[in-house]
């Protein structure tokens, strides 16, 4: 009985071991079709309703609209990273490999130099290689604007405080909390001149340490939410789900419908979320338009290396509007995080919501705009931890 | 017939390899389902997962690069297993490994030593941190299990604060120094990940075996796991020995977190939110149950595991399987694979009487 059974795995092993042996090796041989474009995605991964959706989002419509193929790869582990880019630069099948996120940045830039034919893209850091094109966003403008606009909504709600939920802290996330900081000096300054009494608005800040952990996102508005914040902007991906969730939870206890407290999406236009009249504004980055662009270029013959650095004034960053709110509902309900049919209610809300701020402060906020992008006003921006520790030190900020 | 039964019965491992394989058919049969019920093509899927771990030189060398790592991971499970204690800090003892290899960066060394003088380094972090919960156990009588999750966490968020201040890169701030290159494992096959760092993993499982089976530490620390209270009888010193069953996996796991920051390419640095240290020691132990807490199944268990690592990045790439289901899949698989040993280990558990254990603990406590 026990030698039957021994016989019997033993011959299973060997069916197995020949299996693997057998088995073609060929599946990465290069095919040459043309026009295909693949998009490799760090540990984020999709479905963050913001900035790898935002890639994503742009990577459809340029399949849609260009009729290129594409192909996705999400990574399990940082030690993805480079295989990934790598099978696909192997494969020879992708015309343009197209690198979602910093933390791919040094991956990128040895692949690139392994197949110096194969075009590259890379959005969030600078990769110097002749066959790279490089796509920063300077995220300190737009998160000036919503940090004014946060200053001078909480003035006027009674609020002594406002919040920001970050990542991991990285360069790019220096550049939303130096605007963020700028923005809310400036709003508080401005709320003093016309009304004539500084609100001296504060801020709560808090590093999670995760791009991923939807949970802490939550306990951390929670936090600043009880220490009296009345707005909180995400910057984190992700983890504005779970901001979201605190700040729902605390209209609810209110016995209110709508914020205050409210939401300051980010990446992606997030002002549909909760119904529209949670999230009051979005520091849009427009990794959508930067990937359809760069696909576009490759498609059209123009592919450029080199480093391109989008702001308020070429549109790479924005204050989200009422257009944006119609083309992101729709995203939304491609991402099956609404239905067609709540599309009347949530633009309902969200006219309401945006008519209770007073119209001075929204015209406050396209003053700021445009002194950005005329050049009038400039933001400060950090890189590096002592440039971040100097801009906490000029806008402390009750901190 | 019989007589060809009987020699194979003879030759040494075929058992537990024959029970694996049969296990394994089973997982992979129950995600050829599932991949069928969510419209992907089972065949296409697993020709590409395992064509892609093992189909050509390449991914061979990609399934070797990611087994480096978890050779040791796993070892530190197996050898706490072996000493009878359910070690789980691998984790957190990659990270400080990982953390005291960046570190020696900073020191003074001389080209020529800086690989030994790194390795050295990061293996005494990793032991120190496996020291913590040993005495947490020997003198106040913590288990094990709660002290290494909580230590976990704590190597988790100290890296942090490092990554973001201490060891941070003045030239960019999303990673840590690099390790300088003399400090570097070189890589075996160019254009792939496969680096001399493999050699040190290789070498350490044939070090444990050595150890396990032909010293008298081995020999006493396999007693006390097997039954401790035997082990008491025969006038062994369970606590020396559990000092030792931390102390060797601590070292193991510390190289494991600096072998994959001096051999893997392309940083050669941890990157903020150390998405290259993350899980290394959870997936050891699961590389240990499929090797059967033995270091020469490990060494196939994980060359496996990092097959299917590998073979997973093709199947998004070729067969069109999202990371999603390929993780499950995968996970189907290695389950099953771990059936036969979690069953030999929970049959292990029962037969240890909880009362007793818990006495036991509490006179360590007094």
């Amino acid at each position: 009985m026990l030698q039957s059974k021994i016989k019997l795995l033993a011959v299973l092993g060997l069916i197995l071991a020949v299996g693997f042996m057998v088995l073609p090796g060929g599946v990465t041989a290069a095919a040459q079709t043309k026009g295909q474009v693949a998009m490799v995605l760090d540990v984020g991964g999709r479905g963050d309703l913001s900035f790898n959706d935002m890639g994503f989002k742009g990577l459809e419509e340029a399949a849609q609209e260009l009729g290129v193929k594409t192909v996705v790869l999400q990574s399990a582990s940082a030690a993805d990273y480079l295989p990934n880019i790598r099978n696909a630069a192997r494969s020879g099948k992708n015309e343009l490999i197209i690198a979602i996120g910093f933390l791919l940045a040094d991956a990128v830039n040895q692949v690139a130099q392994e197949f110096p034919k194969q075009k590259f893209a890379i959005i969030d850091s600078v990769v110097d290689q002749p066959n790279v094109r490089s796509i920063v966003f300077r995220e300190n403008e737009s998160s000036a604007l919503v940090g004014a606009l946060a200053a001078m909504v909480a003035a006027q709600d009674g609020f002594k405080k406002v919040g920001v939920v970050l990542g991991i802290p990285i360069p790019v996330l220096f550049h939303f909390e130096a605007g963020y900081r700028f923005g809310i000096d400036w709003g508080n300054k401005k709320y003093a001149q016309v009304t004539g009494t500084n609100p001296n608005v504060g801020l709560l800040w808090t590093y999670t340490g995760t791009f991923s952990d939807i949970a802490k996102g939550k306990a951390s508005t929670e936090a600043q939410l009880k220490l009296g914040a009345g707005l909180v902007y995400n910057v984190a991906g992700p983890l504005g789900i779970g901001d979201l969730e605190a700040i729902s939870e605390a209209i609810q206890q209110a016995g209110h419908q709508a914020g205050p407290p409210f939401m300051i999406g980010v990446d992606s236009d997030q002002d549909w979320m909760g119904g529209g009249n949670k999230v009051l504004a979005s520091a849009m980055k427009r990794v959508d338009n930067a990937t359809f662009d760069v696909i576009k270029s490759v498609v059209q013959g123009n592919f450029q290396p080199g480093t391109a650095s989008q702001g308020l004034d070429n549109g790479g960053v924005a204050f989200s509007r009422y257009a944006n709110l119609l083309n992101f509902i729709n995203f939304g309900i491609n991402a099956n995080a609404i239905k067609e049919g709540d599309r009347g209610t949530i633009i309902k809300n969200w006219l309401e919501m945006r008519q209770q701020i007073p119209y001075w402060i929204w015209d406050a906020v396209s003053e700021l705009e445009v002194k950005i992008m005329t050049g009038k006003v400039t933001v400060p921006t950090a890189n590096t931890p002592d440039e971040i520790q100097a801009i906490r030190k000029q806008f402390p900020l009750g901190g | 017939m019989a007589r060809l039964s009987a020699k194979l019965a003879a030759i040494p491992g075929l058992r537990p390899v024959g029970e694996s394989s049969l296990a394994g058919l089973i997982g992979m049969i129950l995600g050829a389902l599932l991949l069928l019920l969510y419209k992907f093509n089972p065949l296409l899927a697993y020709e590409s997962l395992f064509a892609g771990g093992f189909g050509s030189l390449y991914g061979w060398a990609e399934s070797l690069a990611n087994a480096t790592p978890l050779i040791l991971t796993a070892l530190t499970f197996a050898v706490g297993l072996r000493g009878g204690l359910f070690n789980i800090g691998a984790e957190g003892q990659v990270y400080v490994g990982a953390l005291a290899a960046v570190a020696t960066g900073l020191l003074p060394v001389p080209a020529a030593l800086r690989l030994i003088v790194t390795l050295v380094l990061a293996l005494a972090a990793g032991a120190l941190w496996g020291l913590v919960p040993a005495l947490l156990k020997m003198t106040r009588g913590v288990h094990e299990v709660i002290s290494t999750i909580m230590l976990n966490w704590i190597a988790y968020f100290f890296a942090f604060y490092l990554i973001a201040h201490t060891l941070s890169s003045p030239l960019n701030g999303s990673r840590t120094i690099r390790i300088p290159p003399a400090a570097r494992f070189g890589v075996i096959l160019p254009g792939t990940d496969l680096n001399y760092g493999i050699l040190v993993s290789i070498l350490l499982a044939l070090l444990f075996y050595f150890l396990l089976w032909r010293t008298t530490v081995g020999f006493e620390l396999r007693a006390v796991g097997y039954n401790p209270r035997a082990a008491h009888y025969a006038g062994m010193d369970e606590h020396s020995i559990g000092h030792w069953a931390f102390l060797l996996g601590g070292v193991s796991a510390g190289l494991a977190g600096a072998v994959q920051l001096m051999g893997r390419p392309p940083s050669y640095a941890i990157l903020s939110g150390i998405p290259q240290l993350l899980n290394l020691g959870f997936d050891g132990i699961g590389v240990a149950m499929i090797g059967r807490n033995h270091p020469l199944g490990i060494l196939l268990a994980a060359v496996f595991f990092g097959g299917l690592e590998a073979g997973g990045r093709t199947m998004e790439l070729v067969a069109g399987v999202p990371l999603e289901m390929v993780r499950v899949v995968e996970g189907l698989i290695l389950i099953a694979l771990a059936v036969p040993e979690l069953g030999r280990f929970l049959t292990y558990l029962r037969h240890l009487n909880p009362l007793e254990l818990l006495s036991r603990q509490r006179r360590r406590a007094d």
